[in-house]
């Protein structure tokens, strides 16, 4: 009875908190949902701008003491020139390929992550670094006996309102309306006086300051250093698909089965092993549905 | 002597919305047959279950006497249907010979008799000069003749074309109808869907004319253009007045 | 007309017999060990990207995942090595047959996805085997196996002294791999996979099984990839899941096919050839500092060339030789 007891509370304990790690995965995510969504692009860097944003939340820490949920908007902000300015230095020119354009994407996408993690190595070192005290670092609440960590609560609850407002802005204001026109027919939107190349790079404004707001809150309690977009990316790519790519609200259902999964199998599995419940439910999603849970067929 | 190609009771249906019903046609050996229709007559779903893109809800299809209905779309070209796709399908990054080649590998297992019989087929339907040009360098008129060689290769005894005659100039139109005929001459039957009666009429031996998804009216195209049934159907379809 | 294709892949074939007696003769002037090393890489990229060409050039199924067959042929030959004895030779075809299974197996349920859903699949698959190889207790887990030194035999694969053997063998499987791709090319099979590639729908029209024409690509660029690990295996005389599965290995096999040309003959060779030495270059002269100056030197290039070149390095030479000869264009 007792041990049933504890087990259920094991097993609710790391439900829960595999919720609030899904909802970050969602919002790490939805960037590169909304990337794919609008231009049929998959941003191979994506995990580098994760790095970036978790560095550029560190450097406002150390330097000018603003916590990490503080400066979090700033981080956005930055992130959001940041991908705007690689869609007009790089992505523009890989969209007018006219062979192998599939594969011109993703190599020169991923070449920029290659950059991108050379560049980190070469001014802050492959050194580890975290950010010692925060407002949140380190804390926990206790509700009902299960234990939450601070930093992952209000990150779920900033990727839910990021969600809602993201929800708000593509159906209620006019650049959402012009990007989602955009996303469904860019020739026609040409007509109409609207100009791709600044909704595109708008879009990857947005889809990159998304992931900044993630970067800034994991910034919190994850270890930062160059190679810490790689962990992430490939649930960030298991995430997007696992929803349908182009789907904004299947980053958000994908980020939480993730993050559900993952506690899962944490539970029956070593914990080295906990990712292969991830990939396994991945696969078995696109068997099933090949274009992913909320993909359009 | 038995039909080459009959369709029994064919039934397509897409959630609600049904495409063909009760569709029943046969095509006899060494006929040209014209499909035609206003839009959304069903015309290019029936097209897609003779070639064989997906089976029919209901009811069957018969090719040279065998039932083909499930079969797949490789293996009713490799009994002998050939087709050509409406918005054009080339291998965009193989030349010209060798997306013929392609086609002619279906009968020809010697890499030196397919290429031979690739000639051959680029001399019969006139792109010869162009056979080490890149599929997607040639112009519009010159992929809709690719895409009838690639098909022509396989060695079909029915030929299907999707609005292969469409959207061509006056002379393009005029050098596609010669192509046909010359491919029945040389003993291929040949089905063809045409949106615009005026191109087609004068070629086929028989015209089938669908309407919201059955068989209207068919018979002598002279007859089929003057049946108030048709003209009805057309007259409905503002698209193809004028046309 | 026919005459100038007969030749053109006549010609193909005796560039090839020149370079490769070329490189044969290249022990003769390069004496240093590190260079010998670089050649070694070079010959062995070469090879496993004419091989992963098969199957994502040709038949354009892009795979991020070749390192599991990479892998495959690693564990395979020395897990029968050290623990039943079995020389490397029957391990390194085992390997290769095994990881052609796999490769069809896997084949039923992912050849129905498309696009960035398959090449995500492909990465998932492969990280599945790492994490599953650094678990297993059996296979040495994360501490990976050390081939036990039984002195240099043709018969063991195993030489300390001399790096010239390793040399050879891959040269002959980067020729092997060249003239697989070569003989195929001009086969039914070749033809069958650019049709796949280019336009599914229509090449199952034209009588193409879509689905034979991706598994036999997949069985072929597996074996052959898993030869190249069975080699590397032997070449290291340890392995470790990171070090024969890692992800790297799957974009080390894929960037000289992109970057010299994917679905050409020559373009893996061309570049491998830039490709491996540079990396091994900066690694080892820039990369020593620590400071990721060579990941920006390759990242950078890596962007320029797919940016400037989409058709790889090989259009550098098929767009001069168009004037003076049409049939250029598709080389």
């Amino acid at each position: 009875m007792g041990d049933d007891a504890v087990t259920a509370q094991a097993i609710i304990q790391s439900l829960a908190s595999g919720l609030l790690m899904g909802l970050l995965y969602g919002l790490i995510a939805v960037g590169l949902a909304l990337i794919f969504g609008l231009m049929d692009v998959v941003n191979f860097a994506h995990g580098e701008f994760l790095m970036i944003a978790m560095y550029v939340s560190f450097f406002l820490f150390t330097f000018f003491a603003i916590d990490p949920l503080l400066s979090a908007p700033l981080v956005a902000a930055a992130l959001f020139v940041f991908g705007a300015v690689i869609y007009l230095l790089v992505v523009r020119f890989a969209m007018r390929a006219k062979a192998n354009a599939g594969m011109v994407q993703i190599f020169s996408t991923f070449g920029l992550a290659i950059v991108m993690r050379g560049l980190a190595q070469f001014f802050f070192t492959p050194d580890y670094r975290s950010i010692p005290q925060s407002w949140l670092g380190g804390k926990t609440i206790s509700i009902g006996g299960i234990f939450l960590p601070e930093p992952q609560l209000i990150g779920a609850l900033v990727s839910i309102a990021a969600f809602a407002g993201l929800y708000f802005f593509i159906h209620r204001t006019d650049f959402g309306r012009a990007l989602e026109a955009t996303r469904e027919d860019p020739g026609a939107v040409a007509l109409v006086g609207i100009d791709k190349n600044r909704v595109f790079a708008l879009g990857w404004g947005l889809g990159a300051a998304l992931v900044g707001l993630a970067g800034a809150i994991m910034a919190v309690f994850f270890y930062i250093y160059p190679d810490v977009g790689a962990s992430f990316a490939l649930i960030a790519y298991v995430t997007v698909a696992l929803g349908g790519f182009g789907s904004v609200f299947g980053a958000f259902a994908g980020g939480i089965i993730v993050g559900l999964v993952e506690a899962v199998t944490a539970l029956v599995l070593p914990p080295s092993l906990k990712s292969v419940g991830i990939y396994a439910v991945y696969l078995l999603v696109v068997f099933i549905r090949p274009r992913g849970l909320f993909g359009s067929m | 002597m038995t039909a080459l190609l009959e369709t029994r009771g064919v039934w397509q249906r897409f959630g609600g919305l049904v495409a063909n019903s009760d569709v029943s046609i046969s095509v006899g050996r060494g006929e040209i047959v014209g499909l035609i229709g206003p839009n959304g007559a069903g015309k290019s779903t029936l097209f897609n279950l003779i070639a064989g893109v997906l089976p029919p809800t209901q009811g069957s299809i018969l090719f040279d006497g065998d039932d083909v209905t499930h079969m797949p779309a490789a293996e009713r070209c490799q009994r002998g249907i050939g087709r050509t796709f409406q918005v054009v399908k080339s291998f965009e990054t193989m030349t010209v010979i060798d997306n013929v080649i392609v086609g002619a590998l279906v009968r020809n297992t010697v890499m030196r008799e397919a290429r031979r019989k690739a000639h051959e087929v680029l001399e019969f339907t006139g792109l010869a000069a162009r056979a080490d040009v890149l599929a997607s360098d040639l112009v519009p008129a010159e992929k809709r003749r690719l895409e009838v060689a690639r098909a022509l290769a396989t060695e079909p005894k029915l030929l299907l074309l999707d609005e292969v005659l469409t959207g061509l100039t006056p002379t393009e139109a005029q050098t596609g109808v010669a192509l046909v005929r010359k491919v029945r001459d040389a003993g291929v039957t040949v089905l063809m869907v045409e949106h615009v009666m005026e191109i087609v009429m004068p070629l086929v031996d028989r015209a089938i004319v669908l309407d919201l998804g059955k068989v209207l009216v068919e018979g002598k195209p002279n007859d089929v253009v003057r049946d108030p049934k048709v003209i009805k159907a057309y007259l409905g379809d503002r698209h193809a007045v004028g046309a | 007309m026919d005459k100038t294709f007969a030749a053109r892949r006549r010609r193909d074939l005796i560039i090839a017999a020149v370079l490769a007696a070329l490189a044969a003769l290249a022990p003769l002037f390069v004496k240093d060990v590190y260079v010998q090393n670089i050649l070694i890489l070079t010959l062995m990229y070469a090879a496993l990207s004419q091989s992963w060409n098969i199957l994502s050039g040709y038949c354009g199924q892009i795979s991020l995942g070749h390192a599991l067959y990479f892998g495959i042929g690693a564990y395979t030959t020395e897990l029968l090595f050290t623990k039943f004895g079995v020389l490397p030779w029957f391990g390194m075809l085992g390997g290769g047959v095994i990881a052609a299974l796999i490769a069809m197996g896997l084949g039923y349920p992912f050849f129905r996805l498309r696009g960035h859903y398959f090449v995500i699949a492909t990465i998932v698959i492969a990280e599945i085997g790492l994490l599953l190889f650094q678990n297993w207790e059996w296979a040495g887990a994360a501490m990976g196996i050390t081939v036990p030194i039984r002195g240099d035999s043709w018969l063991k694969f195993q030489f300390m002294r001399t790096k010239l053997p390793y040399f050879y063998f891959a040269l002959a499987l980067c020729c092997l791999a060249w003239f697989v791709t070569w003989w195929l090319e001009d086969s039914k099979w070749g033809f069958w996979w650019r049709a796949v590639k280019d336009n599914p729908e229509a090449a199952e029209s034209l009588g193409v099984v879509v689905f034979n024409s991706k598994m036999g690509a997949a069985a072929v660029s597996a074996f052959l990839v898993a030869i190249g690990g069975a080699f590397y295996a032997q070449f290291l005389a340890y392995i470790d899941p990171e070090s024969v599965m890692g992800f790297q290995f799957s974009l080390l096999m894929a960037l000289p096919a992109v970057l010299g040309g994917i679905g050409t003959l020559w373009g893996p060779v061309l570049g491998a050839a830039i490709l491996i030495p540079m990396t091994e270059l900066t690694r080892s002269y820039i990369g020593g500092s620590g400071r990721g100056v060579d990941l920006i030197v390759y990242g950078a290039l890596i962007v320029a060339i797919s940016l400037a070149l989409p058709q790889g390095l090989v259009s550098l030479f098929s767009r001069t030789k168009a004037k003076n000869q049409i049939k250029g264009a598709t080389r």
